[in-house]
């Protein structure tokens, strides 16, 4: 988004110009990528008003679900970073979600110590990634002298032993239990330049800033933080992407593929390791942080739980697993049926679309033994999201192996092999 | 300073009570209640646990799905001892339908286990290990939501317990028994009972008969089993199908006990600590699942009473047992009787 192919004739230099441009070639698809997400939420908008407006309500996901998809894809690649490239499935790695996330509650509560309430959110972030790298360098080091189940069931333990803990510390709020919301802090979280008001946009469902630009544009609160959350993916996103390519990337590759070899070779694997799961650890902080200013709220169950981290897993292995952008195609998957099948309707989705576009009688038409079409619909589909996941799911792993991402990568080099 | 340390504390509210309760804990008709309770929890966690170690000791397969058959079996047990059972059915009837719906459970989902490795399972053999992992971990989803489907449409709420199971409990296991120094509940002890007999049956197939030298023989080796015409595949099979089956064993009794009962979260609940006592006591032993079975119920139960009399931290059974798997990994990486080679790449 920073370097577009415009830029480079500003800057007058040859030579940049020409290095812009071949970046901006290695990255025809990213780009591309991020103009298709850019341009989401003014595409909803009009699909919206067009004459096909419900059938857009009920196919295209809002971009309120739009905003999840990016903060926990961020967190799914963060997990796909670590265990999609070294190997070891990290399955403790909602800690550090939940981390990021407790940390930005607990601090706008003014619960932590030496840190004010008003502290800058995108400080906070950083803090929250920082405190992450903190758990994941202790966790890591004990667990990394395992290796396959033991590794994940190791990551596991701590990270259900701090899931119990939060979940029932008194001194985290009223009712741990039921979570903790941010209570000690009415302004929105903002994302941008800290101290520069005009630089900072504030996040937020209800407490997000509105843009009025030139009398043209609008932006809701949602799109203002489906936006500024973007950046912030956008830049995690790239920062993970370099450290992939980088000659540490291919060392990680190199432990997954055979890790003995690598060894021999003379890499201390140990630290590379190491390394690999404090840096996602940071990126999953931060995507714990970036959810918790969203959603102003937190849950034992959203941060800490081990089937946070299985959403992950669904979303790496619908995506692509060691494809680092994959995951977030998978979770925009899930989240797409999720929302698609939804229980209450709200945000549209199959049922409410069915009930206004469906007449009546067909509805009530009879199946079997009494039940009705509306009925079947209600008991299979609705909010039933999970089912058809799971089988999605199996069937990826018995037949896609590599995901979505990973699938269409292996035809392209294939047929540019057949060049 | 040390205020705020213990401002902070989540064991605050228990200090004072702390000296006061050391001598109440060690009081004998204490101790026996806690060993009773203690082994109550071990049996049932060998019952949850054995299947999982079956599976993962010939195949290297670590089952997801493991708790969510014992849930299925709950359930499906439940159901047998409803239809059964009615409110002036005798103790002894009560029995025989719990023995009818284990019968019916295991036939079921031994079936089922069958089904799944065959058509699911085997086509990934060669895959790396995580490939299975990641096919169980779908096989949950699936049959949790199913569950919740079938569940749902007979009315009942998915997350709580099923009370109606619970209702078809005998009126002995329900009482209180006087036994030795303490009065012990029957339902912990018929749990003992059954924990002991499935220990026996099992270790009595796995060295008694054939079949369990064929699935020794295929823990070991499974090409050398091969090589030497076990018909391995169908070794996998069965043994799938056996734990499947006594996962949903598990599950009948555990529909009759108050702390457990027939609900969907009840696949969650079983399925780590399941996992917890099948690490701590090492992938594939079955000597080891036993000996962290005990372990694990006799700590679980130890920490109970402490919560319950003294430290006003809910967490602190659930917590103690992931410590305790922390602990056993740092110090022994393989588990208390694994070998080494097992569950790495």
């Amino acid at each position: 988004m920073a370097i577009s192919p415009s830029a480079s004739g500003v800057s007058g230099a040859n030579a940049l110009a020409s290095s812009l441009r071949s970046y901006a070639r290695d990255h025809a698809v990213h780009l591309l990528v991020i103009a298709v997400l850019a341009a989401y939420p003014g595409v909803y908008a009009v699909a919206v008003n067009s004459p096909f407006s419900a059938e857009a309500v009920a196919l295209l996901p809002r971009v309120e679900t739009m905003v999840a998809v990016l903060y926990f894809g961020l967190f799914a690649v963060s997990f796909d970073f670590v265990s999609g490239y070294t190997g070891y499935l990290s399955f403790g790695h909602a800690t550090f979600y939940g981390v990021g996330a407790y940390l930005v509650v607990l601090t706008a509560n003014g619960k932590i110590p030496l840190l004010p309430a008003s502290t800058p959110f995108v400080l906070l972030l950083v803090l929250g990634g920082l405190l992450a790298v903190v758990f994941a360098v202790i966790i890591g080091a004990v667990s990394f002298r395992l290796s396959g189940v033991y590794f994940a069931m190791i990551t596991l333990g701590f990270s259900q032993v701090l899931y119990v803990f939060v979940r029932d510390w008194g001194y985290l709020g009223s009712n741990p239990r039921d979570g903790v919301a941010v209570t000690g802090r009415t302004e929105g979280f903002e994302i941008g330049v800290p101290g520069v008001d005009s630089l900072s946009l504030a996040v937020g469902q209800l407490t997000g800033d509105t843009v009025e630009l030139l009398g043209v544009v609008h932006l809701t609160a949602a799109e203002v933080s489906y936006y500024m959350v973007g950046i912030v993916v956008l830049v995690c996103y790239f920062a993970m992407q370099r450290v992939v390519h980088s000659p540490f990337g291919r060392t990680l590759v190199a432990i997954r593929e055979n890790e003995e070899r690598a060894r021999a070779i003379g890499y201390n694997t140990f630290y590379y390791k190491l390394g690999a799961f404090a840096i996602s650890a940071f990126f999953a902080g931060i995507a714990g942080g970036l959810f918790a200013g969203y959603r102003r709220s937190v849950t034992p169950e959203s941060g800490f739980y081990f089937l946070t981290t299985g959403d992950a897993l669904l979303a790496s292995i619908i995506g692509g697993f060691g494809t680092l952008a994959g995951p977030l195609y998978g979770h925009l998957f899930d989240e797409g049926v999720r929302e698609f099948l939804s229980k209450g309707g709200s945000g549209g989705g199959l049922l409410p679309y069915l009930r206004e576009n469906v007449g009546q009688g067909t509805m009530e038409t009879v199946v079997y033994n009494g039940m009705t079409v509306g009925e079947t619909i209600d008991v299979f589909l609705n909010g039933r999201a999970a089912l058809y996941v799971g089988v999605v799911f199996v069937l990826f792993v018995l037949y896609v192996p590599n995901g979505l991402l990973g699938t269409v990568r292996d035809r392209l080099i294939l047929s540019d092999r057949d060049d | 300073m040390t205020s705020v340390v213990l401002a902070l504390s989540p064991f605050a509210d228990g200090i004072p009570l702390f000296l006061d309760a050391l001598g109440a804990f060690f009081r004998p008709s204490t101790l026996f209640g806690v060993l009773v309770d203690g082994l109550a929890k071990a049996a049932l966690y060998v019952m949850i646990a054995s299947g999982l170690t079956l599976i993962f000791g010939l195949m290297g397969v670590l089952n997801f799905a493991h708790g969510s058959v014992t849930m299925v079996g709950a359930y499906l047990g439940g159901l047998v001892m409803v239809l059964l059972v009615s409110q002036e059915t005798g103790d002894p009837t009560r029995l025989l339908a719990f023995l009818l719906g284990v019968v019916v459970v295991f036939t079921a989902l031994a079936a089922l286990g069958g089904l799944l490795e065959m058509g699911l399972i085997r086509p990934i053999y060669d895959r790396p290990p995580l490939s299975q992992i990641l096919l169980t971990f779908g096989l949950t989803l699936i049959l949790d939501e199913f569950a919740r489907i079938v569940v749902s449409f007979y009315g009942l709420q998915p997350i709580s317990e099923w009370q109606a199971a619970l209702a078809t409990k005998p009126a002995a296991l329900g009482q209180r028994h006087d036994l030795v120094v303490a009065s012990v509940s029957g339902l912990k002890l018929f749990e003992i009972a059954c924990g002991i007999l499935t220990v026996v049956v099992i270790w009595a197939f796995l060295t008694r008969t054939r079949y369990g030298l064929y699935v020794r023989a295929g823990s070991e080796d499974s090409e050398m089993a091969a090589a030497l015409g076990v018909n391995v595949r169908r070794v996998f099979t069965v043994v799938f199908a056996l734990g499947t089956g006594l996962a949903g064993v598990a599950g009948v009794l555990l529909a009759w006990d108050q702390s457990w009962g027939a609900s969907v979260p009840l696949a969650v609940e079983t399925l780590l600590p399941a996992f917890v006592v099948v690490i701590i006591g090492g992938l594939g032993t079955f000597r080891g699942t036993v000996a962290a079975g005990l372990l694990v119920g006799l700590i679980d139960a130890t920490m109970t009473w402490w919560f319950q009399n003294a430290i006003a931290f809910t967490g602190l059974p659930e917590m103690t047992i992931f410590l305790v798997l922390v602990v056993v990994l740092v110090v022994r990486p393989q588990g208390l009787f694994g070998v080494e080679e097992v569950g790495g790449h």
